[in-house]
């Protein structure tokens, strides 16, 4: 991705507010000692694909022993493992590092900023994500393994697992104060630092949606954080914070942790509605139907999202007025998202439109997003959700949302921006290859998963019942195509970075009008030195 | 078109304003993490994390809402 040289600069301002300019590291001390915002969003993005395949070598793991009843492959305990890690890694390794990196790339390019306002800061961010990597997969090599109660990491498993879990909650703590620097350095760069004429209503979605998502996530990754440490000292000091046999209350973490986990839904899915408002104007070569609308429903949505976590254990046991307000309050959030969904389709109304790639995967995003945005509100009726609750359907319906909307707005995002990034236009038949054949086999992974549900086969099981079985195989055969369809993508990627393919214009995209176009390809090193002003 | 700055006056006003807002998102940050375990200690999470809550909304109109029409 960069393969910007270092002594490629615009402007000519002399303050740069840091001191890379004069004697430029090469080799691996440029990536290790960077603090350039395009360095920076370059690592996040690769190490998120990294993870991304991480993560995918478990889902396929998980999906081969899945693929007829019976135990075939893992061990119980191991698949347990595995379910746990790859949802912890898809979520804080894979999906959160990659809504960075696109912000650490666009952000400062769509105001018109010269970087981010803490530029050590932003690189320390990224480098505090490794290690937690890595202390996450190591702990399938811990005696006891790695975590295996779940992502969630519920009392009474989690207080009792063994030494695999203490590296877990390190490794979210780590990712915690990664998520927390990131947001406060997106937060003021965005306030502080946009162009002169560039108000905040002028903004492009992209940095809206990161500025939104940004606050969410200083207001709920130190509640995590909070979580995780009682569950620390309950483990190791004797509190009795969630541990039942000293007193404690199972439940009282799973409300915690949801007043953490369903904002967190939300800081996954923002930035990619984001990235879809930059795309879908672009090539439908119209402006973004309903902007200040659009600004108002993600506040609306972000805000809705702190009064709706009991939704995720309604058979917990709640007052009935309770179960009302967790129901009512989660089906309220249909409506700001129908307004951007409404939004989306009316600003292709009678557009001049193309379907290049990063439209194709845009397009993808709001078939199968608002599908999974459905069977949400479905799952938001708690008597449906009484019978549905961990069963396959749930896995099928966050699946819909984090997959196929994430990480499709992603992969769009990825293939608009590319050609700024690395000054080279991406392979178009790879493209579409990648984008139908990910399309095909994820539906043909996540759909059956609905019926499985609806039948009752409960998630986190290695082993299921007969009847199951068809629905489990065809998943599984999904799941491997989905997976290898990735590969694509990476030779794509691959060809991209090495200057494989036609050399891209300033603006590839005719449609496109934010700022990041008016610089030439690959965009320079440095950029917006002197800012430009925004009429 | 572009415009100037100057380098002095206007780049340590920045680095101010950009220290402030930081110290104040942090804030923000400490007081949820400290507010979520405070109000386990005290028993009554409803009433502590209402109050933790109700101050970051307020303190969120504000910040976004004076820099609406900047």
């Amino acid at each position: 991705m960069s393969a910007i040289p270092h002594d490629h600069a615009v402007g000519q301002n002399e303050d740069h507010g840091h001191d890379d300019h004069g004697h430029h590291p090469t080799g691996i001390m440029r990536w290790i000692t960077t603090t350039n915002h395009k360095d920076i969003g370059t690592l996040y993005l690769l190490f998120s694909l990294t993870m991304f395949f991480v993560g995918g070598c478990m889902a396929l793991t998980i999906r081969a022993e899945l693929f007829q009843p019976g135990l075939q492959i893992v061990h119980p305990e191991f698949f347990n493992s595995l379910t746990t890690l790859h949802g912890l890694i898809m979520i804080f390794g894979a999906i959160m590092p990659a809504a960075v990196g696109f912000a650490n790339w666009q952000v400062p390019l769509m105001i018109g900023a010269p970087d981010m306002a803490f530029a050590r800061m932003n690189n320390w961010s990224f480098w505090l994500l490794p290690p937690a990597a890595f202390m996450l997969i190591l702990s399938f090599f811990v005696p006891g393994g790695a975590a295996a109660g779940g992502w969630t990491l519920y009392p009474p498993l989690s207080v009792q697992a063994g030494m695999g879990m203490d590296l877990t909650i390190f490794a979210v703590h780590i990712m915690g104060a990664s998520s927390i620097m990131g947001s406060i350095n997106i937060i003021t760069t965005i306030l502080n630092m946009r162009a002169p004429g560039m108000t905040l209503m002028k903004m492009p979605m992209f940095c809206w949606t990161w500025l939104i998502t940004a606050y969410l996530l200083i207001a709920v990754m130190p509640v995590l954080a909070g979580s995780v440490t009682m569950l620390l000292t309950d483990r190791h000091f004797g509190t009795s914070f969630f541990n039942a046999a000293g007193g404690g209350d199972p439940v009282l973490f799973q409300h915690v942790f949801w007043f953490f986990g369903h904002p967190e839904v939300y800081i996954m899915i923002l930035p990619s509605f984001g990235i879809i408002s930059q795309i879908i104007p672009t090539f439908a070569r119209k402006p973004l139907f309903g902007y200040a609308s659009m600004v108002y429903a993600v506040a609306s949505i972000a805000i809705l999202s702190f009064i709706v976590w009991a939704h995720h254990m309604f058979t917990v046991g709640m007052p009935a007025a309770g179960l009302l307000f967790f129901m009512y309050a989660t089906m309220l959030i249909a409506v700001p998202t129908g307004v951007k969904v409404f939004n989306w389709l009316a600003t292709m109304w009678q557009g001049s439109m193309t379907f290049e790639t990063p439209m194709l995967f845009a397009i993808g995003f709001l078939f199968l997003f608002t599908m999974g945005g459905f069977t949400g509100l479905v799952l938001a009726l708690t008597p449906i959700d009484i019978q549905l609750q961990d069963t396959y359907y749930v896995v099928a319906h966050f699946h819909y949302v984090l997959v196929a909307g994430s990480l499709f707005a992603f992969f769009a995002g990825a293939y608009y921006w590319l050609p700024k990034w690395t000054g080279t236009m991406y392979n178009e038949k790879l493209g579409q290859w990648h984008f139908w054949a990910s399309m095909i086999f994820f539906n043909i992974t996540f759909f059956p998963m609905h019926f499985l549900g609806v039948a009752g086969m409960p998630r986190r099981i290695p082993d299921y019942a007969q009847q199951f079985a068809d629905w489990n195989m065809v998943a599984s055969v999904g799941a491997f195509g989905f997976g290898l369809s990735q590969l694509i993508f990476v030779i794509a990627l691959v060809k991209c970075i090495r200057g494989d393919g036609a050399k891209a214009p300033a603006k590839p995209w005719e449609g496109a009008d934010t700022l990041e176009w008016t610089l030439p390809s690959p965009v320079p090193y440095h950029t917006f030195e002197t800012p430009p002003v925004v009429q | 078109m572009t415009a100037q700055i100057t380098p002095g006056t206007d780049g340590a006003r920045l680095r101010h304003a950009n220290l402030r807002t930081a110290l104040a998102v942090a804030l923000i940050a400490v007081l949820f993490f400290v507010g979520v375990i405070a109000s386990q200690f005290v028993g009554n999470s409803a009433v502590g994390m209402s109050v933790v809550a109700a101050a970051v909304l307020v303190f969120l109109a504000v910040a976004i809402g004076r820099n609406l029409r900047k």
